[in-house]
């Protein structure tokens, strides 16, 4: 536990010292800056039937930019960096094991994720300071928005951290990544338009815009849950055997 | 402290490493020699427990590198060829991380720090990024993290590469000091720096080990007999055929180099020629300008078996 705690807090302290962090935090609070406002100029519009969390963040395409970029930016140089400047060498020839690093590596991005986040509450709580509306904020959609939030980062953390484990290139990494979450994004909307049921059925399935619709109702259901969780730790084990495999490369 | 038993790795097929076995006791310095993709560096990887062997077996201090890594890594330091370290971090952060994802307890952490920092001397540059660091310091920075839970073994990879010539007899006099007390695996190009600190040689070719004993015994048993250098000044073909028929001379090598004829003389490893040629000089009233033992050092013994046969022969003479 201590071991994890000292990769993590390596791996801290790596985003906060390269300029990386920053320019991923101002952009990412200007484009949830930018959905605010949309907000607000809709709700200055009259009272809305829509929820707000929705407009906030379940449908708003300034979200998803967001989500689908940050990942990818977060973490491209998690390995591609260590394996391009030949740091991974005495990394792995430290008594840590490979899981323990993989861990470290990627509690430190869902950290960063968090972080990234955290400013985003002072929204609703303006909203239900100012708002001339009794409330406007129902509190219980804002957890399950964020605890969506929450999961769907998670996942794509995952895959940019095993993107980052296949190459030594970050562009190289950030880019497979960006793709991988681009289509996992577009194939949330084959239930819109796919006639077989059961590719309807799987599309919902896996599908992040619609869960994020939900969560930002404020239904958490158990099915994204589980696919979200059991996808991150795939993700992870599928990276380990990554880092795993230079032992038996030839 | 290291026990190698057939050891193999293949990439794509083509053996890099080819059935190669050698011991190390613990408290031996040991040269590891060979050019460029001979399999150094793989050998070194797989006895620091970062590449797998395809066959064979390693023991680092009783422990097996591939069940038993942890053990084996905690017990081992290991400076890879160009001394990769976190060039945003500054060089007491890194050795303090370095040092805690070692094992190195709390309470011993601070002094561990400071005694690696001392003996690599980096005493005042604890505040500096390392990424700012001249080459020198870096190679500095990562011998001190080699060291810094003072391990049973260290391995290293060209410690003293880019380093100038003080910095270089300062990492020859480092590693000196640690010999007593540590097991070490030194790879190096610099073959006069390993004739000085090593108590014994492995050169390694193709993959093979194709010489292992103490530097002196090396260059007795394959760089020939004892050779005597003489500057003699005479008519040339009188010169030679004396020269050849003292007793014990092997073989004698002329070079003219008006009016001087450049001799190399050479005969049975325990026979020293040079009175014999001096007292013929005197004899014969030729002149005489030098006259010295000119045997062959450890990188004419490396030319040779790294070359082929012969190859040292026909290096120009030192």
């Amino acid at each position: 536990m201590r071991m994890l705690l000292t990769l993590w807090r390596r791996e801290m302290s790596a985003y906060f010292l390269s300029p990386i962090a920053y320019v991923v935090l101002v952009f990412f609070l200007i484009v949830m800056g930018l959905s605010f406002w949309t907000l607000i100029t809709l709700l200055v519009q009259g009272p809305s039937s829509s929820g707000v969390m929705r407009v906030l963040l379940g449908e708003s395409l300034f979200f998803w930019l967001a989500l689908l970029l940050v990942a990818p930016v977060l973490t491209m140089r998690l390995f591609a960096e260590e394996k391009k400047t030949g740091t991974i060498e005495t990394l792995l020839t430290a008594p840590v094991s490979d899981v323990k690093i993989v861990w470290a590596k990627y509690l430190a991005a869902l950290a960063f994720y968090i972080i990234l986040w955290a400013p985003t509450t002072v929204y609703a709580v303006l909203l239900a300071r100012f708002s001339p509306e009794t409330a406007p904020i129902d509190w219980g959609s804002m957890t399950a928005t964020y605890i969506g939030v929450g999961l769907v980062g998670a996942f794509y953390i995952s895959v940019g951290l095993f993107t980052s484990a296949i190459t030594r290139n970050q562009m190289v990494a950030a880019m497979v990544c960006f793709s991988v979450l681009c289509a996992m994004f577009f194939a949330g909307f084959i239930p819109y338009f796919a006639r077989t049921p059961w590719i309807q059925e799987a599309g919902r399935y896996v599908s992040s815009v619609m869960h994020m619709m939900e969560f930002s109702r404020g239904v958490v259901d158990t099915r994204p849950l589980v696919f979200y969780l059991t996808g991150t730790l795939l993700m992870l084990f599928c990276t380990v055997k990554v880092i795993e495999s230079r032992y038996w490369k030839a | 402290m290291i026990s190698v038993s057939h050891l193999t790795k293949r990439y794509r097929g083509v053996a890099a490493v080819d059935d190669v076995s050698f011991e190390v006791e613990r408290g031996e310095v040991v040269g590891f020699l060979g050019p460029n993709g001979a399999g150094k560096t793989t050998t070194m990887r797989i006895l620091a427990g970062y590449v797998a062997a395809t066959g064979g077996r390693v023991l680092v201090a009783g422990y097996d590198v591939v069940t038993q890594s942890l053990d084996v890594r905690r017990r081992i330091g290991y400076l890879p060829e160009t001394a990769p370290l976190y060039s945003e971090m500054r060089v007491d952060e890194y050795l303090r991380y370095r040092a805690r994802i070692k094992r190195v307890p709390a309470r011993r952490l601070r002094s561990a720090v400071a005694g690696v920092k001392e003996r690599c001397g980096l005493h005042q540059m604890g505040r500096e990024v390392i990424g700012r660091l001249s080459r020198g310091f870096r190679q500095r920075v990562g011998l001190a993290d080699a060291l810094v839970h003072d391990p049973d073994l260290l391995i290293l990879d060209e410690p003293t590469l880019g380093l100038d010539p003080n910095q270089n007899r300062q990492v020859r006099n480092l590693i000196g000091e640690l010999a007593p007390h540590h097991t070490i695996l030194l790879c190096s190009h610099f073959l006069s720096e390993v004739e000085k600190t090593c108590d014994r040689v492995l050169i390694i070719q193709q993959g093979r080990i194709v010489a292992s004993d103490t530097p002196d015994r090396l260059k007795e048993t394959l760089g020939g007999g004892n050779r005597v250098r003489a500057h003699i000044k005479g008519p040339a073909a009188d010169v030679e055929k004396k020269l050849n028929v003292l007793p014990h001379v092997q073989r004698v090598d002329i070079r003219r180099n008006e009016p001087w004829n450049e001799c190399l003389i050479e005969s049975a490893r325990e026979v020293d020629l040079r009175p014999n040629v001096f007292e013929l000089v005197v004899r014969n009233g030729w002149g005489l300008r030098e006259l010295s033992l000119a045997n062959r050092s450890l990188e004419d013994v490396y030319l040779g078996l790294t070359l082929g046969d012969g190859a040292a022969d026909r290096r120009p003479e030192s």
